[in-house]
């Protein structure tokens, strides 16, 4: 990976200090923290050089640049609502895009099963009594209702982080709220997902094909674990907006 | 002038400095304060978040560039960035013609009687 902006090193200890309490203030992720902390050293070292152009020894031309760049939490407090918007639409891209992949792994896993059934997910009635096939029918129907919120929030997010923007201007706190719901929708999804994996597992033995099954099982709990963090990252975002 | 005077120009006016050519964070601020004589001066925490957000709707464009041994993050307009300018310019240019003539004092023969 492409490293960002100058070396630490090169803005000396008052300029690592200022930028240590501004990234000390910034809310989310450290990827987003660190790109933003490099540009501002870069701005902090070009405005230094212009303290210096006009005359100003080195020590006072520092000094002079971060009184320029002002209170570190004011301007860690500029980049909330920006930093809020980016991880959301990072966490609904990533969620829109491995939400086909892991359903892909389960239409594979029930595909190549033996159910008794052509094209019978895992989780079919096939062989079982007809109260437990009756829950999970309806576990099935959740599962759905769960994929469907986490793509209507995903697309909300999208759509309030993006092109669209240029026309329409959304409450900063929409994005972190839609990332947060359709993370927390995937988390369902996963988690329902596996629940009658379980079931299926424990009432029919033997009828599911074990590796689809297992990589199926696998990117579901990756993808739960991930998508619950991110979405409590996203509510905790949503929270340093108020 | 705060920052709150030009508000729902910002974007605008950080797409015009940006018509002269690619330009970085600090560049913009200081163009800024050349451009207006010193009347505008911009906090750092308002230039650079509204410069991602610009660049998030894609109106301009950012990539890490290295120029005399530093890295820089340098924006350029988009062409979206630059339709979007031309329309601020007509947007700004009838708003201003018609406070103008809204604020210009009334004949006296016209003026209210009390």
């Amino acid at each position: 990976m492409t490293r960002q902006g100058p070396p630490a090193s090169a803005a000396g200890p008052a300029v690592e200090c200022y930028l240590a309490e501004v990234a000390g203030r910034l809310p989310g992720p450290d990827r987003g923290r660190d790109g933003i902390v490099a540009e501002l050293r870069s701005g902090l070292l070009d405005a230094m050089d212009a303290y210096q152009s006009a005359g100003l020894p080195t020590d006072q031309a520092v000094q002079a640049a971060i009184r320029e760049f002002g209170d570190p939490g004011r301007v860690a407090d500029g980049f909330r609502a920006e930093i809020a918007a980016a991880q959301a639409r990072r966490v609904v891209v990533t969620l829109l895009v491995t939400g086909p992949l892991v359903g892909l792994l389960w239409i594979a896993t029930a595909m190549s099963s033996h159910l008794g059934i052509r094209f019978a997910v895992p989780w079919q009635r096939a062989g079982l009594g007809a109260s437990l096939g009756t829950g999970l029918g309806t576990g099935l129907l959740l599962v759905a209702v769960a994929v469907g919120v986490t793509a209507w929030a995903g697309v909300i997010g999208i759509a309030s982080t993006g092109r669209l923007t240029r026309w329409l201007t959304a409450p900063p706190r929409l994005a972190p709220t839609a990332a947060a719901v359709a993370g927390f929708g995937a988390v369902s999804a996963d988690s329902l997902g596996l629940v009658l994996l379980a079931v299926q597992l424990a009432a029919v033995p033997g009828k599911l094909s074990p590796v689809p099954a297992i990589a199926a099982a696998a990117a579901s709990v990756t993808r739960l674990l991930l998508a619950r963090r991110a979405a409590r990252q996203c509510l905790a975002l949503r929270a340093s907006l108020a | 002038m705060r920052a709150e005077a030009l508000k729902g120009h910002l974007d605008g006016i950080l797409l015009a400095v940006l018509e002269a050519g690619p330009c970085h964070g600090y560049a913009i601020m200081e163009a800024l304060r050349v451009r207006s004589g010193g009347q505008v001066d911009l906090p750092t925490g308002t230039v650079y978040p509204a410069l991602h957000r610009l660049e998030r709707a894609g109106l301009v464009r950012a990539s890490w560039s290295e120029a005399g041994g530093r890295r820089r993050r340098v924006y350029e307009l988009t062409p979206a960035g630059l339709r979007s300018l031309d329309t601020e310019r007509g947007a700004w240019r009838d708003f201003s013609a018609t406070v103008t003539t809204l604020l210009r004092p009334a004949p006296l023969a016209t003026r209210a009687s009390p």
